[in-house]
């Protein structure tokens, strides 16, 4: 009893610790909603995008190919590496998620987003807590699948959503999340190298930007931080 | 057919988010491993903010007059003042829309 109110509190715990990412996030799911049925999706293939792949960023770039007619092929290669960051937060998330059992591991790999990442990464060395895990990653796939359908009614009703500057919101939150962050050299020089990486090969247009620039900031931080270890 | 897609961006979603989480995974974190990683989330969470503050609309824009820069130079402002993560979002995004309309 004492167990499964605690996990309750835990639950509930998370569900409101996400509750401001939710709300960053609404714009993109607003835009996801609305973009796939300009893109000529039914209402129905425009809420499982959301409800089955619930990966932003992947979505609204496959829609954009759905409309300029790519192949499947290069849909699925664009989403592979996308969506790569996934792999080292997943690594990362390791030794908390790893020797749960099956259905928490599939449940949380599931759920395992940037805003889920975001919140939990910290809580891997503090003390993990499954439940608290589940409450954000379930309550940001309720919030993001609830704007999503949001998206899909108004989509129609709101011309050039896209030039509304929504997206600031996410960008805003990532920044109030790393900035307590930064506080020795080796961070600021991978959040330096990432952020100047992720601008240029943006401009070159790779579609492996996100990741290559995310670990090249990684790799600089922690050739950093071993260089001034090494020294006496 | 778009079923397909949707089914297939799925499973490869999936694939890579459970991949690592998987024990039956032959991987040992040691710790100079676990100390790459701790720059995942300043690296990662980095690297998707630069594209959409310096390229907004896809074309590059490193003016000192985009509102994008400015309106992300308050979140940094306002975090390192206020501490608090919703307030520094709504009064960032609240200052973003100052600076569109007034640019």
């Amino acid at each position: 009893m004492l167990a499964s109110s605690s996990a309750n509190q835990a639950f509930y715990r998370g569900a409101i610790a996400v509750l401001p990412l939710s709300f960053a996030c609404a714009p993109w799911g607003l835009l996801v909603g609305s973009l796939a049925i300009g893109a000529g999706l039914s209402p129905l293939e425009g809420q499982g995008l959301s409800a089955i792949v619930f990966a932003g960023a992947a979505q609204l770039v496959a829609i954009g190919m759905i409309k300029g007619g790519a192949s499947l092929l290069s849909i699925l290669v664009t989403t592979l590496l996308l969506t790569s960051q996934h792999l080292l937060y997943a690594m990362h998330m390791r030794p908390a998620i790893a020797p749960l059992p099956g259905r928490w591991r599939i449940g949380l790999g599931f759920l395992l987003t940037d805003e889920f990442f975001a919140l939990n990464s910290q809580q891997v060395a503090k003390g993990f807590d499954r439940w608290f895990a589940l409450g954000v990653g379930f309550t940001f796939y309720v919030a993001w699948n609830l704007c999503t359908l949001a998206g899909i009614v108004l989509g129609r009703s709101i011309p050039n959503l896209e030039s509304l500057g929504l997206e600031f919101s996410i960008a805003a939150t990532f920044v109030a999340l790393v900035t307590p962050l930064v506080k020795s050299l080796p961070v600021v020089i991978c959040v330096a190298v990432s952020l100047f990486c992720s601008v240029l090969l943006s401009y070159w247009g790779w579609q492996s930007a996100l990741v290559v620039s995310g670990l090249a900031g990684m790799v600089a931080g922690f050739t950093a931080k071993c260089v001034l270890e090494a020294k006496p | 057919m778009i079923y397909v897609l949707i089914f297939a961006m799925g499973a490869i979603v999936f694939g890579n988010r459970y991949l690592f989480l998987e024990p039956r995974l032959p991987l040992r974190l040691t710790r100079r491993v676990r100390d790459f990683l701790a720059f995942s989330v300043p690296g990662m969470l980095t690297a998707i903010c630069g594209p959409i503050i310096f390229m907004p609309g896809h074309s590059l824009n490193v003016s000192p007059l985009n509102p994008y820069i400015l309106g992300g130079v308050c979140a940094v402002l306002l975090m390192l003042w206020t501490k608090r993560v919703l307030t520094s979002v709504v009064l960032s995004v609240c200052a973003f829309y100052f600076f569109r309309w007034l640019i």
